[in-house]
């Protein structure tokens, strides 16, 4: 645990309750689902632009990108951070308008729309098992235990708790503006804190000179493999369900095209700000400024508490907790509606109200955050299961949304479904077998399955699964018959 | 000063002023946002 001034915790508590606060005054009787739901599609740009970013970067991002710039240097931005900017770009420009045109309101949707019931309610499972709040929890549980000495399990409860409170009471409304106040502490704690990181180890110079030089070569030692790899993390912004739902929600394409194209400068600073002070760091690590044998994704928090005077530090610190609550909201409610919307409504009760969808979205989020609970006290290797969680919206989902999206000819039921039962159900049996039957080697920090001479990396697997989806998507177009309107 | 020291303090502005700007906007469309979410009870 690292210890705060009594400031620091004051700061933090004063933000936990203003989250409550926000969540609280937005409690009260939404008149439709759509208002719930979607904030009755009337978010701007500058709110699309906070809730995009905020939702988007999490936890993972911070400590994954630091724990990455920390061993390697500038490479963490150059080939893991950078490659998924043209991502945006895509989504901005070929994706939204399509998207917008439309009277969507859930990425299953989509899929019922072109290929039929059964496609969608593939699509909505595979949808709530990505947005299953399990690593959100688990950072949560961390965070609570270095922040303020709690055990794991109080934090997730306290601070998860608090996100579900207000994500249950004021729906996407509650979620939108709780980010665009989490997106600003994010951002500007994080700024802020790059000169009291460079004065504490001696200024940028000072860094260019201790770290090596291959800290400062912009893809490192990377395999081009690894580089394909990690550029095609980005692809899941194609089929995100969270952007989904901000396209969705906003007042119009123009909107949502802005916000866009403006928050990929914000993500870019955001990502090279990470990856300097992950560098400053390492070199405060070397100059014996923090323990030398600071563990890598530990190292941003850690020399943060040395840098930051007291005030300082504590907002930091809620900036980090703004950084994953600001996700774990929209996760939960995007599995809500996954449950309300998109199965009870069309397998159980098609002529549901809204006030009903309210409810049954309500259970949807309660029931996600318990299954991501279980699932962040359950799993030792929580990178594993992100692995995992984050492969099976991209086997199961990008090529039939796409083909709909760019292919009317081929809207064939059998297609929408071959595509995204075969990429769900390979994903599930190939990932469930590589952590059973493989071991996890912590040096390469993923599961790895000896067949031979041959390794197969957990990460791999998606050559496999999204190939296999491809081709049931395939074989629908040409043994399926048309969908019938 | 190194380029990457400069595009370091680039990136420093433009996530904390940028941020800060966006966010000044937000607060003037809130009034409007609001208008929006206020529904007669159901």
């Amino acid at each position: 645990m690292y210890s705060l001034a009594t400031i620091d915790y004051i700061i933090i508590v004063i933000y936990l309750f203003m989250m409550v606060g926000v969540g609280i005054w937005f409690s009260k009787r939404h008149s439709n689902f759509d208002d719930y739901f979607l904030a009755g599609r009337s978010l701007t740009t500058p709110i699309l632009i906070t809730t995009l970013i905020s939702t988007y970067y999490g936890i993972d991002v911070l400590f994954g990108d630091s724990q990455l710039a920390f061993t390697d240097g500038v490479v963490a931005w150059f080939g893991y951070a950078r490659p998924t900017y043209a991502f945006f770009l895509i989504a901005a420009f070929l994706l939204a308008n399509r998207l917008k045109k439309e009277d969507f309101r859930s990425l299953p949707e989509i899929l019922d729309k072109y290929y039929g019931k059964k496609a969608r309610y593939i699509g909505a499972l595979a949808s709530f098992i990505y947005s299953l709040p399990a690593l959100s929890l688990y950072g949560f549980g961390m965070l609570g235990n270095v922040i303020m000495g709690w055990p794991p399990f109080v934090g997730m409860l306290i601070l998860g708790g608090i996100a579900l409170v207000y994500t249950l009471t004021g729906g996407f409304w509650a979620v939108a503006l709780t980010d665009s106040i989490q997106f600003v502490m994010m951002c500007v704690v994080l700024a802020i804190a790059v000169p009291f990181a460079f004065n504490i180890i001696g200024g940028f110079d000072t860094m260019i000179e201790v770290l090596p030089i291959a800290y400062f070569e912009s893809m490192g030692d990377l395999s081009i493999w690894l580089i394909i790899i990690y550029a095609s993390t980005g692809l899941t912004i194609l089929v995100e369900p969270t952007f989904y739902q901000r396209i969705f929600a906003a007042k119009s394409y123009k909107n949502v095209r802005n916000a866009l194209v403006i928050g990929i400068f914000i993500w870019g600073s955001y990502d090279w700000v990470v990856t300097i002070l992950a560098m400053a760091a390492k070199a405060g690590a070397i100059q014996g400024i923090i323990q030398a044998n600071v563990a890598p994704d530990a190292s941003l928090l850690t020399i943060m508490v040395v840098a930051l005077p007291a005030g300082v530090l504590g907002l930091f610190m809620a900036g980090v907790l703004s950084t994953e609550m600001s996700t774990l909201d929209s996760y939960c409610l995007v599995a809500g509606g996954n449950v309300a919307y998109d199965f009870y409504k069309p397998a159980l009760k098609p002529d549901a109200g809204d006030d009903e969808l309210i409810q049954k979205t309500r259970w949807g989020v309660g029931l996600s955050w318990i299954l991501g609970f279980i699932m962040a006290i359950s799993f030792d290797q929580m990178l594993g299961l992100w692995v995992f969680m984050a492969s099976i919206l991209i086997s199961s989902v990008l090529v039939p949304i796409l083909g709909g999206l760019f292919f009317p000819k081929f809207h064939k039921p059998l297609a929408g479904q071959l595509s995204a039962g075969l990429g769900l159900a390979s994903t599930i049996i190939l990932n469930m077998y590589i952590m059973i039957q493989g071991t996890f080697v912590v040096a390469e920090e993923t599961y790895v399955l000896h067949m031979g001479s041959l390794e197969i990396f957990q990460e791999y697997l998606m050559y496999l699964t999204v190939p296999i989806s491809f081709m049931g998507y395939m074989l629908g177009i040409i043994f399926g018959k048309e969908k019938r309107s | 000063m190194s380029g990457w020291e400069i595009f370091t303090w680039i990136s420093v502005i433009i996530l904390g002023f940028g941020s800060i700007i966006v966010f000044i906007l937000f607060l003037k469309d809130v009034p409007e946002l609001l208008k929006k979410s206020e529904k007669e009870p159901s």
